[in-house]
C-alpha cells in the first residue's frame, strides 16, 4: 500500500452501483486517489504486466527500461541467460539508475546509480557504496550500516513465446495460470516464430488508461468508429467473428475469420492480392496478404489484464503496452514485429500493412482520440455512470462481436482487485 | 530501409535545379498547411515512396514507421480517407522548413535533407510543437518541375500525440 497508505480506504472513495459490472462510476476515470490505489492494487498487485521482448536483450548484460503503471523497471539478461526485473529506483535517494531505453552492462555486470555511484548486481543487491569508509578516514557511512538490508525491489519474471512479463507479489499465480489455457494457446498461435522487431513508436493519449483498455476489449465499436474498411468495401473480406475469454473472464480475444468463398482475389505464391475493381481504393494492395494462420483468422485482438494487447491485423503483428501517465493521460507503446524466417516479400507485406495500425493507422487512429472524447464528456458528471449492456449483462465468450462482454470482464476483475 | 546519412552538400547543383527544389519544398508545406491536401499526391512521382519513420527506427534500419505509401495511388487513397472516413477533432499544421541541403545524385534523382518543425493548432486554439525532424528526399527534376521520388519523414520523436491523420 505504499502509494495509497495516506489516502482514504478505497471503499470510501467509490460506491459501485447495484447493477454491478454493467455500470461504471465515471469518477474512476478522473480521481487521483483511485489512481494511486490502482498503482498498488492492480499494477503492483497480483497481475502480470508485459515488459518487453526477449529479442531486445539477447546477451548477458543487455537491459531495457520500461514501466509497470508508474513504476520504472529495469529488465536485464543475466549471466546464465535468465531474465531479471528490478524496480529502477536507487535505495539511496531514489534516483532512477538506468536512464536510457536500452543498453548493455556486458563487462561490468552491475548497475551504477548516476547520482552517488551506488552499485547493484543484477539480482538487485547493493554491492558497493562510494566513499563507504569516507575520505581519509573522515565521513563515510556508519560502521553498522548493513548493505544487505537495502536492495532493489525485484519482480518475478516469466516469458511466453518471447514476451517478457513481470509481477510484484509472490502470491500472483504463475503466468500461464494467470493467462489461462485459452489465452496461452492464442499467444502461442499468434507468435508462431522467433520474433524480430520491425518498428516501435508510441501514441500519447489524453485519457485515463482504463478507457484505452476498455477500447481494446470493445469489439462493438470497430465497424462503427473506424469506417475505413466499410467505406472502401474492404469488410467483405471477413466473415463474422466472435469473442473469447478465459474461464474467469479476465482477458479477451476478439477475432474475425475470412469468408471461405472469397473468390475475388488473385493468388500467387501464397499471396492473396486484392483486385482493384472490387474495392473503393485506387490501390488496394494495402490489403494484400497471405493466410498466415491455419485457423483462417485474419484479425484478432487479444487484451490481457491489465494493460497488454497482442494484435494480428491481417499480417500486421504487434504488441501494445499501456503505460499510465496520470489520471487523464496514458501512453501506448507499439512494437511491430515479424519473424526470423519471414521472406522478403512477407516482410514487405507487413511493412505495407503498417498503414492500418498505430497513431496514423487507417483503422486505428481514432482510438487515440476517442478516449479523450470520453474524458472531455464526463468531466462535469463524475457522479454519473457508464452503461455497459451490449450483448447482455453477463460475461463470457460469445459468437458475436456485437457485445461488450469483455469490457464487463475487465470491470469484474478490477472490482475484485480494488475491493469495490 | 535506408539508414544511410547523405554524404554532405553538393556544390555543383545548377541554379535552376536549386530553384525547382526550393519551390517544391515550399509548395508541399503550403498545400498541407492551407488545407489543399488534394495537391499533396502530385508532389510525388507515380512510383514513389512516402514514409514516416521515427528517428530511432530510421537509425537502426528498421522498416516500419507509422506511414508507408509506395505509389501515388496510395497517397490519393489516404487523402480520400482523411476527407471521408477518419474521425478526429479539426486541426491544422504549420510547417517551418529549413533550406534544403542538396547532398548529391542517386539514380537520376537529387538527394536532399531538410529540417522541419510542425506546430499543430486545434480548433479550440490549443497549440503545440507536434513534430520536429527532417525530410530525407530523392527528387526528380524535369525542367522547372521537381517531384519527390522518395520522401522519408524522420521525426526526432517516436512518440505521437493523439493521432497523425494529416501528412507531415
Ligand atoms: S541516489 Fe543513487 S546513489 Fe544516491
Ligand atoms: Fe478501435
Amino acid at each position: 500500500m505504499s502509494q495509497a497508505v495516506a489516502a482514504r480506504p478505497m471503499r470510501d472513495l467509490v460506491t459501485w452501483p447495484q447493477e454491478g459490472y454493467t455500470r461504471v462510476p465515471l469518477q474512476v476515470f478522473a480521481d487521483h486517489e483511485i489512481y494511486s490505489w490502482e498503482q498498488d492494487l492492480i499494477f503492483r498487485g497480483p497481475t502480470w504486466s508485459f515488459l518487453g521482448l526477449e529479442v531486445e536483450i539477447p546477451e548477458p548484460g543487455d537491459y531495457i527500461t520500461t514501466f509497470i503503471g508508474d513504476s520504472p523497471i529495469i529488465v536485464v539478461r543475466t549471466a546464465d541467460g535468465g531474465i531479471n526485473a528490478l524496480v529502477n529506483r536507487c535505495v539511496h535517494k531514489g534516483s532512477i539508475i538506468c536512464y536510457e531505453p536500452k543498453g548493455s552492462r556486458k563487462r561490468a555486470h552491475n548497475f551504477v546509480c548516476p547520482y552517488h555511484n551506488w552499485i547493484y548486481d543484477f539480482e538487485g543487491g547493493l554491492k558497493t557504496i562510494a566513499f563507504e569508509k569516507g575520505i581519509q578516514d573522515k565521513g563515510g557511512m556508519p560502521e553498522d550500516f548493513d548493505k544487505s538490508k537495502h536492495r532493489l525491489i525485484r519482480l518475478r519474471v516469466d516469458t511466453i513465446r518471447g514476451l517478457i512479463f513481470g509481477t510484484f507479489p509472490e502470491a500472483t499465480p504463475p503466468l500461464r495460470d494467470y493467462l489461462g489455457p485459452v489465452m496461452v494457446e492464442h499467444i502461442e498461435r499468434t507468435l508462431h516464430g522467433k520474433p524480430k522487431i520491425l518498428g516501435r513508436y508510441s501514441q500519447f493519449m489524453h485519457n485515463n488508461w482504463k478507457l484505452y483498455v476498455e477500447n481494446s476489449r470493445d469489439n462493438y465499436h470497430p465497424s462503427l468508429l473506424h469506417a475505413f474498411f466499410s467505406t472502401f468495401k474492404l469488410n467483405r473480406l471477413s466473415a463474422e467473428g466472435g469473442t473469447r475469454q478465459d474461464d474467469r473472464n479476465w482477458h479477451h480475444i476478439t477475432f474475425t475469420k475470412r469468408y471461405t468463398d472469397a473468390g475475388d482475389q488473385a493468388y500467387d505464391s501464397g499471396m492473396i492480392r486484392a483486385m482493384k475493381t472490387n474495392y473503393g481504393l485506387k490501390d488496394p494492395s494495402l490489403i494484400d496478404q497471405w493466410m498466415e494462420y491455419p485457423d483462417q483468422i485474419t484479425n484478432s485482438i487479444q487484451s490481457i489484464f491489465p494493460g497488454f494487447v497482442l494484435q494480428q491485423i491481417l499480417n500486421s503483428i504487434g504488441t501494445r503496452q499501456i503505460i499510465t501517465r496520470g489520471t487523464d493521460k496514458c501512453e501506448l507503446v507499439w512494437t511491430l514485429i515479424g519473424f526470423e524466417d519471414d521472406t522478403e516479400e512477407q516482410t514487405y507485406v507487413r511493412v505495407k500493412q503498417s498503414n492500418l495500425v498505430g497513431p496514423a493507422g487507417l483503422v486505428s487512429m481514432e482510438d487515440g482520440a476517442i478516449g479523450n472524447f470520453v474524458q472531455q464528456g464526463i468531466k462535469g458528471d463524475l457522479d454519473n455512470v457508464a452503461v455497459i449492456e451490449m450483448g447482455g449483462r453477463g460475461v463470457g465468450g460469445m459468437p458475436t462481436r456485437a457485445t461488450e462482454t469483455s469490457v464487463r470482464g475487465f470491470w469484474k476483475l478490477y472490482r475484485e482487485l480494488m475491493g469495490v | 530501409m535506408n539508414a544511410k546519412t547523405p554524404a554532405g552538400p553538393a556544390t555543383d547543383v545548377p541554379v535552376a535545379v536549386r530553384d525547382a527544389i526550393a519551390r517544391l519544398m515550399t509548395e508541399y508545406a503550403n498545400a498541407i498547411d492551407n488545407d489543399e491536401l488534394e495537391r499533396w499526391p502530385h508532389f510525388f512521382t507515380e512510383q514513389c515512396l512516402y514514409q514516416i519513420l521515427p528517428r530511432p527506427d530510421y537509425r537502426q534500419g528498421r522498416p516500419i514507421g507509422i506511414w508507408f505509401c509506395d505509389n501515388r495511388d496510395m497517397l490519393e487513397d489516404r487523402v480520400s480517407s482523411i476527407r471521408e472516413v477518419n474521425v478526429y477533432e479539426p486541426h491544422v499544421y504549420r510547417h517551418v522548413i529549413s533550406p534544403a541541403e542538396i547532398t548529391g545524385m542517386n539514380n537520376g534523382a537529387w538527394t536532399a535533407q531538410t529540417s522541419y518543425i510542425v506546430v499543430r493548432t486545434m480548433h479550440d486554439g490549443a497549440m503545440q510543437v507536434f513534430s520536429a525532424g527532417r525530410y530525407v528526399d530523392e527528387i526528380e527534376v524535369d525542367g522547372a518541375i521537381a517531384r519527390f521520388r522518395k520522401r522519408i519523414v524522420v521525426p526526432d520523436s517516436p512518440r505521437f500525440d493523439t493521432l497523425v491523420v494529416i501528412p507531415l
